[in-house]
């Protein structure tokens, strides 16, 4: 019989806690700012890293889909075959560490930077794949017909093929940033202070002591990077399909 | 114009050419027919390199496309290792000239050199190539190439279609490639398709232009690979016909068709193409009136 009447009066502390929090959160500047800095770093990372994963999917996805017509090609494209297998084989939080203990074992070095080449290598890798096979589902007569009229495999690649193969690499790679955006989450690992870390640093005893309402605000932060992305991406695709049918 | 000599050519492990030998001279307009599957594409994506051959060589005029095939080239296997062997066993027996020929047949005939054949050898090779190599992109320039499936560039307007490759290879400045561009639309009659995109376009249309994309580089010889087998058959007669008037301004041609009334009624010679090789060719009236291989005796009584 007392059961559900404990229940209620659990879940009503446990609400009122929670909007006495959240609020706290919001309201008083300290929690806010931790959250803030959180946020920057985040995001600091998560741009840092996805520029160099763009440049570097780019580059490695050009090197893998050149023609392989001369001997001086071999040896990139042999180099850009191990770094994707190696990095799409290995768990992210230990590239994170190698990357910060191995790598950059250095006293006093920045560790934004650490994290930002260790999650920009990762996703040229993932990008890379995600160019890579948008390109490669461009219909082959695209490519002979440049070749046939006596452009090289560069100047086919770049203005015929890529153009037509963009449109499918858009959303994939709008994922792949997706993802990484998510996936800085880990830096908290080598003692970075990012927005997870801030929900967990503002939930402990020291603070509020309760993890409820910091985590929540959190992911409202992390859901409203992510949506805002995710318009952005659909804002780009569309003005690329409008531009199919003309 | 053209030489195919002695071409091999494996996908893999299957042999789809078995030694093609095929010769278009300037002027000459070739059709190619032969059942599905018997090489007829590929001999023909042979020519301009799309694919690229396994053995035998291809050349254009008096140009190698191809690696040198020392196989085809008796000077050079006789400055291989296994010729010297082979001759210095057997000098003393027979007479000098008779000896080189006979090695040399027995070389090719049991596929006798091998990877290594020693640096004289490596030098020929090496002499010959660079001699006579035309770069393929140059060369491609020469030889225009009609697909089955047109091959517009779908991310670009019909004028830039065909001024694209001219004005990149600095064939012509952009005015004189436009200008060029209009007189072909004209004559096509498509001047008012000049800023669509190809997907807007009807098969036929789309063929034409394709058509003209490859005039544009005023090539000295047209590969065509069934270029109406992608077509309503409403629309068939109009590149037919486009293909002809080409014709009869002169181009060298080489045509895989299934449309035989076309074959004989443009063609200045037919090549009937069987199990990768080219088992028959000869003049129109002849191929068709009174073929000779058994296999295009069968093969003409069931397409005509
Ligand atoms: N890129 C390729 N990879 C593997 N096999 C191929 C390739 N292209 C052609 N082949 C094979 O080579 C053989 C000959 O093909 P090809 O296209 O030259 O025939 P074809 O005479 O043009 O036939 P069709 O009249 O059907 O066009 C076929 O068995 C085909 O499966
Ligand atoms: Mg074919």
């Amino acid at each position: 019989m007392r059961q559900p009447v404990l229940w209620c009066i659990m879940l009503n502390n446990l609400l009122a806690t929670f909007f006495e929090n959240f609020s706290e959160i919001i309201l008083s500047g300290k929690y806010l700012k931790m959250i803030l800095n959180g946020l920057w770093l985040t995001v600091e990372v998560s741009v840092g890293a996805s520029i160099i994963g763009l440049i570097l999917g780019s580059v490695v996805a050009a090197v893998k889909l050149l023609p392989n017509n001369n001997k001086w090609m071999k040896i990139p494209k042999f180099i850009c075959g191990i770094y994707t297998t190696v990095i799409r084989g290995t768990p992210m939080a230990l590239q994170l560490f190698i990357m910060a203990f191995v790598v950059f074992a250095i006293r006093g070095f920045p560790q934004e930077i650490v994290a930002i080449l260790a999650f920009g290598i990762n996703s040229g890798a993932y990008v890379s794949e995600n160019i890579r096979a948008g390109i490669l589902s461009v219909d082959k007569g695209q490519t002979e017909a440049g070749r046939a009229l006596g452009l090289s495999g560069a100047r086919t690649l770049v203005g015929i093929v890529v153009p037509q193969g963009i449109k499918n690499v858009i959303p994939a790679i709008g994922n792949e940033l997706i993802a990484l955006i998510k996936e800085t989450s880990i830096v908290g690992m080598i003692g970075m202070f990012d927005l997870t870390q801030a929900s967990k640093v503002i939930g402990s005893g020291q603070y509020l002591a309760s993890y409820f309402a910091p985590t929540v605000v959190v992911a409202i932060f992390y859901l409203a990077i992510v949506y805002l992305l995710t318009l952005v991406i659909k804002l780009i695709e569309r003005r690329l399909r409008a531009g199919d049918k003309r | 114009m053209i030489n195919v000599d002695h071409v091999y050519k494996y996908f893999g492990k299957n042999q789809v050419l078995k030694g093609a030998d095929l010769k278009i001279e300037k002027g000459e307009r070739v059709a190619i027919v032969g059942p599905s599957g018997s090489g007829k594409s590929t001999l023909l994506r042979c020519m301009n390199l799309l694919e690229e051959v396994t053995y035998g060589e291809v050349w254009l005029d008096d140009k190698l496309l191809t690696p040198v095939d020392p196989y085809l080239h008796y000077d050079i296997i006789e400055k291989s290792n296994t010729f010297k062997k082979l001759y210095a066993a057997r000098a003393d027996k027979v007479g000098e000239e008779g000896a080189r020929a006979e090695i040399i047949r027995q070389i090719k005939q049991n596929d006798l050199l091998k990877r290594a054949e020693g640096r004289e050898f490596s030098a020929a090779v090496k002499t010959f190539y660079k001699a006579n190599i035309l770069d393929i992109n140059v060369a491609r320039q020469r030889m225009g190439m009609v697909f089955q499936q047109f091959n517009l560039f779908n991310n670009m307007k019909v004028i830039d279609n065909l001024i694209y490759a001219p004005t990149k290879l600095k064939v012509m400045n952009k005015a004189e490639a436009t200008e060029k561009a209009y007189s072909l639309l004209k004559r096509i009659d498509l001047t008012d398709k000049a800023n669509v995109y190809p997907n807007s376009l009807s098969g036929g249309q789309k063929q034409r232009v394709a058509i003209i994309r490859s005039l544009m580089m005023s090539p000295e010889v047209m590969l065509f690979d069934e270029p109406t087998s992608a077509l309503d058959p409403e629309m068939v007669g109009e590149v037919l016909a486009l293909i002809k008037e080409v014709a009869d301004d002169g181009m060298t041609m080489a045509i895989v068709t299934h449309e035989m009334k076309f074959a004989r009624e443009v063609a200045t010679k037919v090549v009937f193409i069987n199990d990768g090789v080219v088992a028959e060719q000869n003049t129109p009236d002849k191929f068709f009136d009174d073929p000779q291989n058994p296999r295009l005796k069968d093969f003409l009584s069931k397409v005509l």
